[in-house]
């Protein structure tokens, strides 16, 4: 049984090939204007890639912010269930995940899971984009340096400065009365990684600190954002190997469970 | 009476022109009408409470006392022979006006109230006199800023209910503002007149619900927005109160005609929080929209604003008073009182008594009672494993989306 999930985002889209208990294939593009013709296209990748015909997939189920703007798919689930079941089946080699922290381009969220893995409570970032990705890639083309650099550059800074602003927007600002003030330029850079942590550090204890702390999302690959939440929670957080794609397996993993449910009933 | 304001520093009113601004208002509420009108059952008759809600009655020569909560009692109003209007705004554009005049961090609620006074055709700029209850800061101050416009009269709430030594201070404020209306309205108040007008308003609690204990029943024979629309339309405009019970009757005779094809597995809700006010339905098209079922509401712009009937016990004119006192003071939810057990067990009982799956709190932004009695009242429910959900917003429509991934998300943990 083959099942795809398309997770359509606000900055990359996603799309997983699953085959019963197996990932044939998974895609990440850039998102594009139209999310119908991003969900295509994604979908279209990843059968590519995975050697399969579109015509074998049986069921596909979108998820993400485009999950309705796409007129594509056969059944649509939220983001945040989505990604509560992508995280019950990566699993984590030191047990079961209790707690899910994802940070998207448009919004950041934190779930927390019961024994049963289905979801307890989530929370997520207001309507603005403090506390996501967005707003560190905004720093970094402030401080007129690539996404990776910036990176980089947070990760060697010795000096611990504050950043008062989280507001996308506002942080403009002070990052250039900052760059005015001499400061280094990799000390802003992990000043803005540190004020992101310590915002999303408080919504994993509104929630619920649960063991396994999971971190997944597109932030994930951020080296200097993740030891950052470390520092902030004071705990290690585990990275699953693909944790961009985690919401598009649940949605791939939601697809083949409602298929298993519906030849039964 | 004497004066609760001191004239000697009275401000002139700002009036503002500002035409792209009310036809914003227009447009807010056009929307509104639109997606409603996509609702799959509609009640036949829903045409009239529209119309009310959206131009209300030709004026009538007789005197308008507009009023800000729940806490006032319309009868008391009436009984003075003058039309009963209750101001509070829902309209984001509205709030837009307000905030440029008095403040941007003040509620939204608060804001566009105000900012309907700005607007010379708004109904609320047409009111004779107003009355406000000292229900949070920013009604508490706005008064004065009204009475510089109009003469407005302050109701001074108690800080605690159910008790004794505030129940005669509350009496007297009753009393208080009965001799403000007669000496406004230039009208006597008379027993029989009010226990008439009690009576009548009692066929109104009756009627609403009827209606809702019908919709417990088959939440699918009237969607929650028409709902509002229906009460609110006998609260927000002018209307004739007979006119109006009679066509909410024919809602009630439709509903219990309505049969569904189908079972229904769409989660039921039981809302509660602050109030929402047409043209601010958003949380309640995103909930419908969703696939929820609002079965009850503890929302005083909601069914909670009529569901106790007044209780006559005595026919004496202060007994009268006192009963209004019960019903509109000491049985409100409001978290204005310090405590919040009374909304605590209304909310508990309305979750039993409607089957409820789960709870939806509406917190609006900047009210800080509305906000701070969330933290007990989500940790009282979920330790009694009721799902729970606060959804904190504002007047604008800008995080709609963000608040579909939720409340989305929050339905599907119930099924």
């Amino acid at each position: 049984m083959i099942t795809a999930g398309v997770d359509i985002g606000s900055t990359t889209s996603k799309a997983v090939l699953l085959n019963a208990d197996t990932i044939l294939a998974q895609v990440v593009i850039p998102s594009g204007t139209v999310p119908q013709d991003t969900a295509r296209l994604v979908f279209d990748q990843c059968c590519e890639s995975a050697g399969i015909s579109k015509s074998h997939v049986e069921a596909v189920a979108t998820t993400g912010y485009g999950r309705r703007l796409a007129q594509f798919g056969d059944m649509v689930i939220t983001e945040i269930k989505a990604c509560g079941l992508g995280a019950v089946f990566t699993g984590s080699p030191d047990g079961s995940i209790g707690t899910i922290i994802d940070v998207g381009g448009q919004d950041t969220k934190v779930i927390t899971l019961n024994e049963n893995g289905s979801i307890d409570d989530f929370a997520m970032n207001d309507k603005c984009a403090a506390g996501t990705g967005r707003f560190l890639e905004m720093l970094a083309v402030k401080l007129e340096m690539d996404y990776n650099a910036f990176v980089e550059s947070a990760l060697s800074s010795n000096t611990m400065i504050h950043m008062n602003s989280t507001c996308a927007v506002f942080a403009e600002s002070e990052v250039i009365s900052l760059l005015a003030r001499n400061v280094d330029k990799c000390d802003i850079a992990a000043a803005a990684h540190y004020a992101i942590a310590e915002r999303i550090g408080s919504m994993v204890r509104r929630v619920g600190c649960k063991d396994v702390v999971c971190f997944a999302g597109g932030g994930a690959r951020n080296r200097a954002l993740v030891s950052a939440i470390e520092e902030v929670l004071d705990r290690s957080v585990y990275i699953p190997e693909f944790p961009q794609t985690m919401v598009a397996l649940g949605a791939a993993l939601a697809a083949r469970d409602r298929l298993v449910k519906g030849d039964q009933s | 009476m004497d004066n609760q304001f001191n004239d000697i520093y009275r401000v002139t009113a700002d009036s503002v022109t500002n035409p792209g601004n009310l036809k914003k208002q227009r447009f807010i509420e056009e929307q509104q009408k639109q997606l409603q009108s996509a609702i799959a059952h509609r009640p036949s008759g829903i045409a009239y409470f529209e119309n009310m809600m959206y131009s209300g009655q030709p004026a009538t020569g007789s005197p308008r006392v507009g009023y800000f909560c729940n806490m006032i009692p319309q009868e008391l109003i009436a009984a003075f022979g003058a039309q009963a209007v209750r101001i509070d705004c829902g309209n984001s554009a509205a709030a837009t006006v307000g905030e440029e005049v008095l403040s941007g961090d003040i509620c939204p609620l608060a804001k566009a109230s105000f900012g309907k006074f700005l607007v010379s055709e708004s109904p609320a700029a047409s009111c004779d006199v107003l009355i406000m209850p000292t229900s949070c800061d920013a009604k508490r101050k706005m008064g004065e800023v009204l009475n510089d416009i109009k003469p407005t009269f302050m109701f001074n709430l108690p800080p605690e209910q159910n008790h004794e030594r505030f129940m005669s201070q509350t009496v007297d404020q009753m009393i208080r503002l009965s001799e403000f209306l007669h000496k406004h309205l230039g009208v006597r108040l008379s027993r029989r007149r009010l226990r008439d007008v009690i009576r009548q308003y009692q066929r109104r609690t009756l009627m609403i619900r009827s209606i809702q204990d019908e919709r417990i029943r088959e939440p699918r024979s009237l969607s929650i927005r028409d709902f509002f629309l229906i009460i609110q339309s006998s609260l927000f405009s002018m209307v004739d109160l007979d006119e109006w019970i009679s066509h909410a009757e024919a809602v009630l005779e439709e509903m219990k005609l309505f049969s569904a094809d189908r079972k229904n597995l769409r989660p039921r809700i039981v809302l509660t929080g602050a109030p929402m006010i047409w043209p601010n339905y958003k949380v309640l098209n995103l909930l419908e929209e969703c696939g929820a079922d609002v079965v009850a509401d503890t929302l005083c712009s909601g069914a909670q604003s009529c569901v106790d009937p007044v209780v006559i016990d005595e026919t004496g004119k202060k007994a009268l008073i006192r009963a209004l006192t019960n019903k509109y003071v000491y049985a409100s939810i409001c978290p204005c009182f310090i405590s919040q057990t009374t909304r605590m067990n209304r909310i508990i009982d309305l979750v039993d008594q409607s089957r409820a799956n789960g709870v939806v709190n509406h917190s609006l932004r900047l009210c800080q009672l509305f906000d701070i009695e969330n933290y007990r009242i989500e940790r009282t429910l979920k330790n009694k494993q009721v799902p729970f959900i606060n959804i904190r917003t504002d007047y604008s429509l800008e995080d709609t989306e963000q608040l579909r991934v939720r409340i989305e998300a929050f339905l599907e943990t119930l099924w």
